[in-house]
């Protein structure tokens, strides 16, 4: 065989071999990958609107999903905001849940971060941070209380602490919370978003 | 063709070719994923995978690859083994497979790999090429677990995740940021040297 065609056939078998392989693997582990995914939001939902049973997805697009927590009635108890934004480093992806008017939060989790450990990766942890965010009014436009204050009563009630040392960190997340909090609002408003299910597409 | 045994041929990995001490290859992961001992054995064990598998594929087909195209092959076989790797850690470790995020994939431009085919599995039987790769692997591995579990210890003040460091302990933040891992390996290296020397004096 000439060389050229030995090297034509030999670059072409390896990579039909590879392919085929890959294609298996992939078929063999994209439903779980994908459940692992769903997995991880349905337990973030769970966390940041207490007592949802059941969740749904109400709406999504680019950076921006809004889902349902429901009780055991099957009555919307909260909405869970999953939202992503740029960060110190890298993206920032949380889930915010909030009452059903939009205008109190109840908790807020953040899934997926790459801050500086020890100083912006702070925001994942509760007693610097995240405890900040519970049962707060975000009716209007939540603002960064800096420097932070040490008696979590004095802040307004629109009020966080925040991160000594972490600022950018700390007004990422806010910024984050705040646009999509006008984001739903907008989208309640246009009549994208409501408590029952619809399809988006 | 080598003269050494296949027991040498794997223990010469360990130390006297340690890919990260010796022959300073693979530097980009060492660096990059050993802020914690979990993520450091994670890719260590995933490069394993990929090192063996693509020293046993090489090693197998070395006479029908024409020398012209020798590297091109070698990096799409390594690369369907890093990519079976990546998904199944995503698989079956998510949160492994989340923090080591994309240093999986680059598993494919890891020096170690494609200097182990070029090097030895082109030219020697499968039998002594897996030798090779558990031995560069097993290096590989040893290094990576010296290199995290200093940087966790101190940066973290825990190993594994567990806590190792009493309450007096102020984690060093640093040994967890990149500049904690260019000191570390900086020291470990010179170590390494002063030991090489050591022994050769010796002899």
């Amino acid at each position: 065989m000439k060389l050229s065609t030995r090297m034509v056939v030999v670059l072409t078998s390896i990579g039909l071999l590879s392919g085929s392989f890959l294609a298996t693997v992939g078929h063999l582990t994209k439903e779980r990958i994908a459940l692992n995914k769903q997995r991880e939001i349905e337990e973030a939902i769970i966390q940041v609107v207490p007592g949802t049973v059941s969740s749904q997805k109400l709406y999504e697009e680019r950076d921006l999903a809004v889902y349902g927590g429901k009780n055991e009635e099957g009555n919307l108890i909260g909405f869970a905001i999953h939202a992503s934004g740029i960060g110190f480093q890298d993206k920032i992806t949380l889930m915010l849940g909030t009452n059903t008017s939009l205008e109190r939060t109840n908790r807020l989790a953040i899934l997926d971060q790459k801050e500086t450990p020890g100083l912006g990766a702070k925001i994942t942890d509760r007693d610097s941070f995240l405890k900040y965010w519970e049962n707060r009014d975000c009716g209007g436009t939540i603002s960064l209380r800096k420097p932070a204050v040490s008696a979590a009563e004095e802040l307004l009630p629109s009020e966080i602490n925040a991160i000594t040392g972490a600022t950018i960190s700390s007004e990422a997340v806010l910024s984050i919370v705040n646009n999509s909090l006008e984001h739903a609002r907008r989208l309640i408003k246009e009549g994208k978003l409501s408590s029952e299910a619809q399809d988006v597409n | 063709m080598s003269t050494k045994t296949a027991g040498q041929e794997f223990i010469k990995g360990l130390w006297d070719e340690n890919p990260v001490f010796r022959q300073l290859l693979g530097l980009c992961p060492t660096l990059a994923v050993t802020g914690a001992v979990i993520n450091g054995l994670a890719m260590g064990l995933a490069t394993t995978f990929v090192l063996i598998f693509s020293s046993l594929v090489v090693s197998s087909i070395k006479k029908l690859i024409p020398s012209q195209v020798r590297i091109a092959s070698y990096i799409v076989i390594i690369a369907t083994f890093v990519t079976v790797a990546d998904r199944f850690l995503a698989a079956f470790f998510p949160p492994i497979s989340k923090s080591l995020g994309p240093y999986v994939p680059l598993i494919v431009v890891n020096c170690i790999i494609l200097g182990r085919q070029e090097a030895y599995s082109s030219k020697n039987k499968m039998g002594r090429s897996l030798m090779d790769a558990l031995g560069m692997s097993a290096g590989f591995v040893l290094a990576l677990l010296i290199l995290s579990a200093i940087r966790e210890i101190l940066g973290a003040g825990t190993f594994f995740g567990y806590q190792v460091m009493g309450a007096w302990f102020k984690p060093w933040i640093i040994m967890i940021l990149p500049p904690g891992a260019f000191i570390t390996l900086g020291i470990l290296l010179a170590l390494a040297l002063q030991i090489e020397r050591r022994t050769k004096s010796r002899k």
